[in-house]
C-alpha cells in the first residue's frame, strides 16, 4: 500500500507502457512475417516462336487460366520462359514455358494457426510476455518485487526468442524446399509437409505439394524483427515495476553481456585461425561443404608445414628477437641507468632525443636502411635485423628502464658506494635485482616487438633459410594459390607463445608506458 | 646536483655511449641517407648521381596517385586513431569495473595487441573473402544470409575494411594506456563527487576525463605516430590495389621503392612522411617536456 501511494507516476508509466507494447505485438503480429510466390499452374509449349500463332493461342489459354485463379480471389501473375535450342538439323527449335505464380504473403496471426516449428516459438513468445505484463501490472500495482523480478525473467525470455523465431522459420521453409526438389523423402519433411501445406496454400496443393515447394521464392519480413520493440518496452516496464535494486542488476547485466560480446569479438579472428589450421584443403575453400567447425580436424597440419621449412623460419625469429633483446638491453640499461641516477649536461637534450626516435619508424627509412645494410654487408642476415630491432626498440627500452629505476629510491646504492662498492657493482647488485619486474617487462616487450617485424625483414631478407616466421608463412599465400589451412597454422605457432608472454607482462607494460610519458 | 654516483665529469657520457652509438649507426645514419638520397638523381639499377635539386620532390607530388594516398592516409589516421581512442576509453571505463572475469577480460584483450599485424591481417582478409569466407560461412550457417554477401564489392569498402581492422588492432594499446591511468585515480575524488550528488556523466566529465588526460594524451600522439607507420595491415589485404587507390603513405612509398625500382620519389616521399611525423613527435615532445619541468 506504501508503494501505492509514495509513487502513482511510475505506476501510470507502466500501465501506459504495457499497453503500448500489447498494441505494438498485436499490430506487428498482423504484419506480413512472410512473401512468397508459388507456382499454380505450368504450362509447356514446344515448337513455339514467341509471337508466332501458336504462340498467341497458348497464351490465351493461360491467360484464361489465369482469370480463373483471380476470380477465385487469388493475386497471380504469368512468367514466361523461353528456351532455344539448335537441333541436330540446324534448326532453331524453341520451348515456351508460361507459368502462372501466385504472389502470398502471409501474416503472424497465419502462422500462429499453422502448426509449424515456428508456430509454437510465436505462440511461446506471446504467451511469455502476456505473462510479463500481467506479472509488471501485479507486481507494480501489489509492490511485491518477487512478481516484477518474475516478469523480467519472462520479458528478458521473449526479448531473445525473438532472433530464434526469425532463424527457425527460415530453416523451416529452406529445408523443406531442398529437400523437395531433391525427392528426399525423410520423417522430418514428412512431419513438416501437412502444416507448410496449411500454411502456405491453405490444404490445397494435395499431391502437387512437392512441386510446389520445389518452386517456391520466398522472403521473410523484417516483422519478425520489429518484434522486439515491444519486447523491449515490456523489458523496461518490468525493471521499472521492480525499481531500483532490479536497475542495478540490470546494469550488470549489460555489463556483463557487452563484455562477453566484445571478448568475443575480439577473439573471433584467432577462432578462425585456429579452426582453419586444423582444416583439409578442400575445405578451405569451398563454401557448400564448410561448417563452422571442421568437419575433420585434420592435424597433421601441423607436420606438414614443419617440412616446409617452418621450423627454421621460427628458429629464425627466435633468434634475431633474442638477439635484438641483448643488444637492446646491454645498451639501454646502463643509458637509462645514467639518465635516472646523473646528472649531466646534454642529458635532457639526449633524453629528447630519445623520445624523438621513438617516433622514426623503420618503414620511412626503408631505403636508408637497406643501402646502409649493403654498405655494412648485414644484408640478407640475421645479425642485420637483430641491430635495427634493438635500435629502434632502443627507445621502449630506455624509457621503461628509465620509469623503473627512478620509481627505486637510490638510497641503498649511495650506502653503498660510499662505503667503497664501485658505481657498477651497486648498480648490478643492487640495482637491478630490485628493478627486475621492470627488466623483464622491458624484455618481452622488446622480444615481442622483433619477433612480429615484417616490414625490414621483407627488405632485407631474400635467402629462404634466413627469413623469420612473418615473412615465412607468406610463401603459403602465393599469386594465385594460397593454403590457408598451412598459413594458419604456421601462423598459430608463431601466435601462441607471443600472446602467452604478452599476458605476462601486461598490467607492467601499461603503466610504464605512460608513467615513463608523464612522470619521467 | 653533484650525485655521488659521478666520479668525473665523463662517466656519464661513457653509460650512454652504447645506446648513443646504436643509434647513431642504426637511426641517425639511415635517415642521413634518405635525405641525401631525396636530392639526388638515382638510376634504376640504384647508382646514386649528381644533386638535382627538388625535382624529386616535384616527380613524386606530382604522379597521378599522389593526391588520393595523401587522402587515404589522412582518412585511415583520422579513422583508426579517433575510432580506436573512443572505444578503446570505453573498454577502459568497463575493465576498471570490478566485475567476475575481470582478469579474463584483460587477457583477452592482449591478443590484438600481442599477435603480429601480419597474422592478423591474413585472417581477417581470409573472413572477409566473398567465395569461401569465414564471416559468410558462418552468417550462412546461422541463417542470417540466404546467398554469400561480397564483402569487398569495391576498394572504397576494402579501405574500410582495412581501417576497422586497423582499429581492432589499436584497441588494445589505448585501453591499457587508459586503464593505467584510470587506476592511478585516488578513489576519494569519486566519494567526494559522490557526496556533491554528481551523476555518471557528471563524474565522467568533471573527474575522470581531467585525471587521465595525461595518458589519453600520451597514447593519442603515439597512436597517430604507429597508425600512419603501419604498413602490414594495407600491404596484406589489398597491396594498395587497384592502381594505388587503397594505399597509404608508407605503402605506396614501399611500392615505389622496391617494385616500381623508382627510389628517387620514394625517398622524396620518405622525406616529406618523415617531416610529418617530425611535426607530429616535436609537439609530443614539447608537451612531454613541459611535463617534465612542471614535476
Amino acid at each position: 500500500m506504501k508503494t501505492l501511494s509514495a509513487n502513482p507516476v511510475p505506476r501510470r508509466r507502466i500501465l501506459l507502457l504495457i499497453l503500448s507494447a500489447l498494441l505494438l505485438t498485436i499490430l506487428l503480429c498482423s504484419l506480413t512475417f512472410l512473401r512468397f510466390s508459388s507456382q499454380l499452374y505450368v504450362k509447356r509449349s514446344p515448337n513455339t516462336f514467341v509471337g508466332d500463332e501458336k504462340y498467341k493461342t497458348v497464351r490465351q489459354e493461360v491467360e484464361l487460366q489465369l482469370e480463373d485463379f483471380r476470380t477465385q480471389g487469388t493475386d497471380a501473375v504469368i512468367e514466361e520462359q523461353v528456351i532455344e535450342r539448335v537441333n541436330s538439323k540446324n534448326e532453331t527449335t524453341s520451348l515456351v514455358i508460361f507459368t502462372i505464380c501466385a504472389a502470398n504473403s502471409r501474416s503472424g496471426w497465419n502462422l500462429l494457426s499453422a502448426g509449424l516449428p515456428s508456430s509454437y516459438l510465436l505462440a511461446l513468445i506471446l504467451v511469455l510476455s502476456a505473462a510479463a505484463w500481467l506479472l509488471t501490472l501485479c507486481s507494480s500495482f501489489s509492490g511485491n518485487r518477487a512478481l516484477g523480478i518474475a516478469s523480467f525473467a519472462f520479458s528478458l525470455a521473449a526479448f531473445f526468442l525473438i532472433p530464434v523465431i526469425f532463424n527457425r522459420l527460415n530453416l523451416d521453409l529452406s529445408r523443406t524446399a531442398a529437400l523437395a526438389q531433391s525427392g528426399g523423402d525423410t520423417a522430418a519433411l514428412d512431419r513438416l509437409r501437412p502444416a507448410l501445406d496449411r500454411f502456405l496454400f491453405g490444404s490445397t496443393a494435395g499431391d502437387q505439394l512437392d512441386s510446389m515447394l520445389s518452386a517456391l521464392k520466398y522472403n521473410i519480413c523484417a516483422a519478425p524483427f520489429l518484434l522486439l520493440l515491444p519486447a523491449f518496452i515490456t523489458v523496461c516496464a518490468s525493471v521499472l515495476a521492480a525499481c531500483r535494486p532490479l536497475k542495478k542488476t540490470l546494469l550488470r547485466v549489460a555489463l556483463y553481456v557487452s563484455v562477453i560480446l566484445f571478448s568475443l569479438f575480439i577473439l573471433y579472428p584467432f577462432f578462425v585461425m585456429f579452426i582453419t589450421a586444423f582444416r583439409s584443403n578442400t575445405e578451405t575453400t569451398d563454401m557448400y561443404f564448410l561448417r563452422i567447425l571442421p568437419s575433420r580436424w585434420v592435424f597433421s597440419n601441423l607436420g606438414d608445414i614443419l617440412k616446409r621449412n617452418v621450423l627454421r623460419y621460427l628458429g629464425n625469429s627466435l633468434l634475431i628477437s633474442g638477439g635484438a633483446t641483448i643488444i637492446a638491453l646491454l645498451c639501454g640499461i646502463p643509458a637509462a641507468y645514467a639518465m635516472a641516477r646523473m646528472d649531466f649536461r646534454g642529458k635532457k637534450a639526449y633524453l629528447g632525443f630519445v623520445i624523438m626516435s621513438q617516433m622514426f619508424s623503420p618503414v620511412v627509412l626503408l631505403v636508408g636502411i637497406s643501402r646502409l645494410m649493403n654498405t655494412l654487408h648485414l644484408n640478407d642476415t640475421l645479425m642485420g635485423l637483430m641491430f635495427i630491432n634493438a635500435a629502434f626498440n632502443q627507445a621502449f627500452a630506455i624509457w621503461l628502464l628509465r620509469g623503473t629505476f627512478v620509481s627505486i629510491s637510490s638510497e641503498m646504492e649511495q650506502a653503498a658506494c660510499i662505503d667503497g662498492c664501485s658505481v657498477l657493482g651497486a648498480m648490478l647488485r643492487i640495482l637491478l635485482p630490485m628493478a627486475a619486474p621492470g627488466i623483464v617487462t622491458t624484455l618481452i616487450f622488446v622480444f615481442i616487438n622483433a619477433w612480429n617485424e615484417y616490414t625490414v625483414s621483407t627488405v632485407l631478407i631474400s635467402t629462404q633459410t634466413n627469413k623469420p616466421i612473418t615473412v615465412g608463412i607468406t610463401q603459403f599465400s602465393s599469386f594465385n594459390m594460397i593454403e590457408w589451412q598451412y598459413l594458419f597454422a604456421a601462423a598459430l605457432l608463431a601466435t601462441v607463445p607471443v600472446i602467452i608472454l604478452f599476458m605476462l607482462i601486461e598490467k607492467h607494460l601499461a603503466a610504464g608506458l605512460t608513467a615513463g610519458g608523464v612522470k619521467g | 646536483m653533484r650525485s655521488v654516483f659521478v666520479r668525473h665529469r665523463w662517466e656519464p657520457y661513457l653509460w650512454i655511449l652504447p645506446s648513443i652509438l646504436l643509434m647513431l649507426v642504426f637511426v641517425v645514419f639511415p635517415i642521413g641517407i634518405v635525405f641525401r638520397l631525396a636530392f639526388s638523381r638515382i638510376s634504376r639499377a640504384g647508382v646514386v648521381g649528381e644533386f638535382i635539386g627538388l625535382k624529386n620532390f616535384q616527380d613524386a607530388v606530382s604522379s597521378t596517385a599522389f593526391p588520393q594516398v595523401m587522402l587515404n592516409t589522412a582518412f585511415w589516421v583520422v579513422s583508426v586513431v579517433g575510432l580506436s581512442t573512443l572505444i578503446g576509453f570505453t573498454c577502459a571505463m568497463v575493465l576498471n569495473q570490478p566485475f567476475r572475469g575481470r582478469k579474463i577480460a584483460r587477457s583477452i584483450m592482449v591478443f590484438p595487441w600481442a599477435a603480429s599485424l601480419v597474422i592478423q591481417a591474413s585472417v581477417w582478409n581470409y573472413i572477409i573473402k566473398m567465395e569461401y569466407g569465414n564471416l559468410n560461412n558462418i552468417l550462412l550457417n546461422l541463417g542470417f544470409l540466404q546467398n554469400a554477401v561480397n564483402w569487398r564489392a569495391s576498394y572504397q569498402i576494402e579501405f574500410i575494411w582495412e581501417c576497422a581492422v586497423g582499429i581492432i588492432v589499436t584497441i588494445p594499446f589505448v585501453t591499457f594506456t587508459v586503464l593505467s591511468g584510470l587506476q592511478s585515480i585516488d578513489a576519494s575524488y569519486y566519494e567526494a563527487a559522490t557526496v556533491d550528488g554528481a551523476g555518471f556523466w557528471n563524474k565522467l566529465r568533471h573527474v575522470t576525463i581531467p585525471l587521465v588526460k595525461p595518458s589519453l594524451t600520451v597514447s593519442t600522439v603515439l597512436n597517430i605516430i604507429y597508425v600512419f607507420n603501419s604498413f602490414p595491415i594495407i600491404y596484406t589485404i589489398t597491396k594498395g590495389a587497384p592502381a594505388n587507390k587503397t594505399d597509404t603513405m608508407v605503402t605506396y612509398l614501399y611500392m615505389l621503392a622496391f617494385y616500381d625500382q623508382r627510389k628517387g620519389p620514394a625517398t622524396a616521399l620518405s622525406v616529406i612522411g618523415f617531416l610529418i611525423l617530425c611535426v607530429a613527435s616535436g609537439c609530443y615532445m614539447l608537451m612531454t617536456m613541459r611535463k617534465e619541468d612542471s614535476l
